[in-house]
């Protein structure tokens, strides 16, 4: 009885500690895999874009994984490289794809009037 | 994981919400409360560390004195105050668990905790007894149920000295919930755990179906009709009422008040609905009890037992009422469950392919009518059971059918109501 109980005991252990360890995991290998950045969407006044600064490499396919984690509706656009994703709605993911033709530093930012610091909600695109 | 993680400021896109207040809520007021009775408590996660600790054992029956202190619960406290207030305090906070799940990961890790720390001091299932916010309306809307868990035969039971079902054996645990299983009449306390299934040499004990609210009439010196019991008819009345007007209604600035928006208004909130609740809907019942009494003419039987009994009319009503507003929950936010289901996370995930399923309201445009309807039978089954109860109360045939009319007047007034909100 007691060796049922141990394997009892280390599969409840496994099974809740396993299941946590390999989601993370399996989400971490995946965002590297398929995406070249996660950009997080909030409100300037709730943490503004994180991160605010993205460096990708020229002439390659960028993939941009947008996760919008607030209540409100939020949009993206690099009007520079003709990107744009008109409306990313509260808790939604959407992803960007894009193959960037020039060097430089160009500007993102939100689309949609999401609070009264929206314009405020910039960050920067590198192109090396 | 997903209060912490993905979407946790959007209510819609996270599991834990949808999981939670969409799917397990609905289900619980759909069919396991009225079909299964307590069946959720069977299945329930929030005291396994509890029983963990105190059985030390996953598998088989560990004999002997269970650990922890094993201290009896208070005589004062064995009653659901405790649960009436914790359920309705729960619900102050209604507008922050079902919109940020940090605040629901809170509330659940704060009641696994608890149901831990009470299975540390006091004895088996306790906090599922007198704590539990989540067992008290499942107690009292049991007793609507369709199904039960009894002996079979008396005459077994009465023959069986050695009660296993309530002492244990190697079998099976002792009844958690410290019911007598060879004799109880109500579905209110029993968890439907299936341990005297277990601990019955006799096989005796066995699962029936029977016919809604039959419990209602039951009122023994061993499970009496109880003052308790009638506030948390009270309460989850009131509280039907506050959450369609915030939650369903057209009210934006109620819907302000609930959510927080201000400190002042929520407080305004918290104030008008614990009056409302706890002073307003059981002020109203009592002046129509005592018309009931007056009209009666019936000098013998204490305004306090015409009060608790009557209110027990409220339990169908009740729960019809909760079915009708689930009905609001599930029809225009079901659709969600798919997108959660693909992307648990709100990590852009699309397991079973439905991570793009657009929201999509089911029959919004027939919604009031199926509430109506719901109520409608609910209703039904208050009155048929109301004038049962109004027998009960006064002896005399005369007296009960006079008796009866003020309580009559309340429920269909209450329905009248519900059904102005629902299509008004």
């Amino acid at each position: 009885m007691r060796k049922k109980e141990l394997i009892a005991v280390i599969l409840v252990i496994f099974s809740t500690l396993g299941t946590i360890f390999g989601i993370f995991a399996l989400e971490n290998y995946r965002k590297k895999k398929f995406y070249t950045i996660e950009l997080i969407a909030r409100a300037p006044e709730h943490g503004n874009w994180y991160p605010r600064k993205i460096t990708v490499p020229l002439g390659k396919e960028v993939k941009i994984l947008i996760r919008n984690i607030e209540t409100v509706t939020h949009g993206f656009a690099i009007p520079d490289l003709g990107v744009a994703v008109p409306e990313i709605k509260a808790g939604e993911v959407r992803v960007v794809k894009f193959t960037p033709d020039k060097k430089g530093t160009f500007p993102f930012m939100c689309t949609v009037w999401c609070s009264e610091h929206h314009l405020n909600m910039r960050g920067e695109l590198i192109v090396e | 994981m997903a209060g912490f993680l993905g979407g946790y400021s959007a209510g819609n896109y996270n599991f834990g919400i949808m999981v939670v207040w969409i799917l397990w809520w609905v289900m619980l007021m759909f069919v396991l409360v009225p079909g299964f009775a307590r069946a959720w408590c069977m299945v329930c996660p929030f005291p396994i560390f509890s029983d963990w600790f105190q059985r030390r054992r996953l598998f088989g029956v560990r004999q002997g004195k269970p650990e922890g202190l094993g201290l009896k619960w208070p005589k004062p406290l064995k009653n659901m105050w405790i649960m009436n207030i914790g359920f309705l305090v729960t619900t102050f906070f209604s507008g922050f668990f079902t919109v940020k799940p940090f605040s629901t990961f809170v509330l659940l890790g704060g009641i696994i905790l608890l149901a831990f720390l009470i299975g540390l001091i006091f004895e088996k299932r306790s906090f599922c007894l007198y704590v539990c916010p989540v067992s008290g309306f499942q107690g009292l809307y049991s007793q609507f149920a369709a199904s039960e868990i009894r002996r079979m035969k008396p005459e077994l039971c009465q023959q069986h000295k050695l009660k296993t079902c309530y002492l244990g054996n190697e079998s099976g645990y002792g009844c958690p919930w410290m019911l007598m299983p060879f004799d109880f009449k109500k579905n209110t306390y029993c968890g439907m755990c299936l341990e005297c299934f277990k601990s019955c040499p006799y096989d005796n004990m066995g699962f029936f179906l029977r016919p809604p609210g039959v419990d209602l009439l039951t009122d023994t010196p061993r499970e009496p009709r109880r003052l308790d019991e009638a506030y948390k008819a009270f309460i989850m009345l009131g509280i039907a009422m506050v959450f369609f007007l915030s939650m369903q209604g057209p009210w934006g600035v109620l819907k302000e008040m609930v959510r927080g928006a201000n400190l002042k208004g929520w407080l305004a909130f918290i104030s008008l609905h614990t009056f409302f609740t706890l002073l307003v809907i059981p002020g109203v019942f009592f002046i129509f009890v005592y018309l009931s009494k007056l009209f009666s003419g019936n000098k013998v039987v204490s305004l306090k037992k015409v009060f608790i009994d009557f209110s027990y009319t409220l339990v169908p009503l009740g729960l019809g009422v909760w079915i009708a507003f689930s009905f609001g929950i599930i029809l225009p936010n079901g659709s969600y469950l798919l997108h959660i289901l693909s992307d648990p996370f709100a990590w852009g995930w699309n397991i079973f392919g439905t991570a793009n399923f657009p929201w999509t309201p089911v029959f919004t445009g027939i919604l009031g009518y199926l509430q109506g309807v719901t109520l409608l039978i609910f209703y039904l089954f208050s009155l048929e059971y109301g004038f049962r109860l109004s027998k009960q109360i006064y002896p005399d045939l005369n007296q009960a059918r006079r008796g009866w009319i003020p309580i009559l007047v309340f429920l269909t007034l209450v329905t009248i109501f519900f059904l102005w909100l629902y299509l008004g």
